[in-house]
């Protein structure tokens, strides 16, 4: 399914299915009385059985709860650091969720570090709240990020890059070693072995943008083949 | 599948000949400028208008709302300082862009707009308000309808015309800007200027909103082609190779 919307139009398909059973609304659809008004410009989508949602172009990040996001620390503020995640207001982070935290064993964490951590407050009215934990108190892939290079991208780019079926990351695995961690909030860090080949990963992965799945491959061998000739 | 907003054939009565409803030729890019949210370059005949759009970002606490978003316009003409003009234009456009725009879904946040004017051949605000509409749709903010703004005048014959370009509006006696929406084609929005009769005022508006379609048509073609070209990526079909962002339309008639 590829139809393009834009702000207003209805979506009858939707309109017909929560007559026989719940429809889900995702991302840039809203429920006006009965009908389904679509908000945002941007391709339909449709998951078996019941899940709509739309596809937009977007640059700038509107924070959602369990988002994993890449922050850099802005201050230190007591008890929290003051952490930019690119949203409309700041996320705090409490210095005790980190892994093994105590109010005596404070993490080491600076202003200017850039952070891993995932969303677990997110709500229109209220300021977001990031961790550097998971549920059993493990820090996972959370928690600080050392060295490395970070760039901005689109949301759009980021979310394609996670998707689980995208070939990207695959391929570029094949031409060299790298280390990547992929913000929902359209940041991406990246740590390879020499300053020439973060540059060469960071072009590969802006210029896969508007690339077919052949095309991403392709670009990658490319990449490969000029950084080790 | 998708219900899009009615089509009101353009001219339902038939009291108007083509020749009547002829609106200059559109041309648009989108994202010209890299470190916006987004922005276009939207032109009307050698009218010509940039705009960009920021949001939702933070707020500055004189303007903090609780309920729901604030809604700037920053218009800056081709040379010098904005003047008193240029201030109302920056008026006008805002609160015509507020009233599409969804503003409760993001309190406590700014929604910038700015316009810097390029090219004045007449009709500057209705290319300012068409432009500032594909930012915001391209810029992922919600919205409750697209608008479409178009020009029209009384000319020195006392006659009205549509979108006229500014050989044609040389001695003009009064200019309307329509605005409508995308749904119902209501008006949103209607800046007058000058000395008319009521007649005039309702032909003009008749017009301006047979007219209205043809924007929003291109509206709807030039996200097509941006989406189809930006999110093709995970389908495994053939990529519309066509697909430009730049759009370059005939001269429209209807």
């Amino acid at each position: 399914m590829t139809e393009i919307v834009l702000p207003g139009d209805r979506i009858s398909a939707a309109e017909e299915l929560a007559k026989l059973k719940k429809v889900i609304l995702g991302p840039g659809l809203r429920r006006e009385n009965e009908q389904v008004v679509v908000c945002k410009a941007g391709r339909l989508n449709y998951k078996e059985p019941n899940a709509y949602w739309i596809d937009s172009y977007q640059q700038r990040y509107v924070p959602v709860r369990g988002d994993a996001v890449i922050g850099v620390v802005t201050a230190k503020a007591g008890d929290i650091f003051r952490v930019d995640i690119g949203a409309h207001e700041q996320a705090s982070l409490s210095y005790l969720a980190f892994e093994s935290a105590t109010k005596k064993n404070r993490p080491d964490v600076n202003p200017g570090d850039v952070l891993y951590g995932r969303l677990i407050v997110a709500s229109r009215d209220l300021e977001p709240e990031l961790v550097c934990v998971n549920s059993i108190g493990k820090k996972g892939k959370l928690g600080v990020l050392t060295d490395g290079f970070v760039m901005n991208c689109s949301l759009n780019l980021a979310r394609m890059i996670l998707r689980e079926n995208c070939p990207l990351l695959r391929s570029l695995t094949k031409e060299m070693p790298y280390e990547i961690a992929v913000g929902l909030n359209g940041r991406i860090w990246l740590k390879a072995k020499s300053l020439r080949e973060t540059i060469a990963l960071g072009n590969a992965i802006l210029a896969a943008e508007n690339a077919s799945n052949e095309e991403m491959s392709k670009i990658c061998e490319n990449i490969g083949n000029i950084l080790f000739t | 599948m998708v219900t899009q907003t009615e089509n009101v054939s353009i001219d339902p009565r038939g009291d108007f000949s083509s020749e009547d409803l002829k609106l200059r030729p559109i041309n648009c890019e989108l994202n010209p400028l890299t470190r916006s949210d987004a922005s276009a370059l939207f032109t009307q005949g050698d009218t010509c208008v940039l705009t960009s759009m920021l949001g939702p970002v933070e707020v500055k606490s004189q303007n903090l709302n609780i309920e729901k978003a604030h809604v700037e316009c920053i218009y800056r003409p081709k040379a010098g300082i904005p003047t008193i003009e240029d201030k109302l234009r920056e008026n006008v456009i805002r609160d015509t862009c507020e009233s599409a725009l969804l503003t409760v879904l993001h309190p406590r946040t700014t929604i910038s707009i700015q316009i810097q004017e390029l090219d004045n051949r007449c009709g500057i605000e209705a290319c300012a308000i068409n432009g500032a509409c594909l930012a915001l749709l391209i810029g992922g903010v919600p919205m409750k309808f697209t608008i479409a703004a178009v020009h029209c005048i009384v000319d020195k014959d006392d006659k009205v015309v549509l979108d006229p370009d500014h050989c044609k509006a040389i001695g003009k006696r009064a200019s309307f800007i329509f605005v409508f929406d995308s749904l119902e084609k209501n008006l949103v929005t209607v800046h007058t200027s000058g000395r008319f009769r009521m007649a005039q005022f309702n032909d003009a508006e008749c017009m301006s909103r047979a007219a209205s379609q043809i924007i929003f048509n291109f509206y709807r073609r030039i996200i097509s082609n941006f989406h189809n070209k930006s999110l093709l990526t995970a389908d495994t079909k053939v990529r519309n190779t066509e697909a430009e962002t730049v759009v370059k339309s005939e001269p429209m008639d209807v």
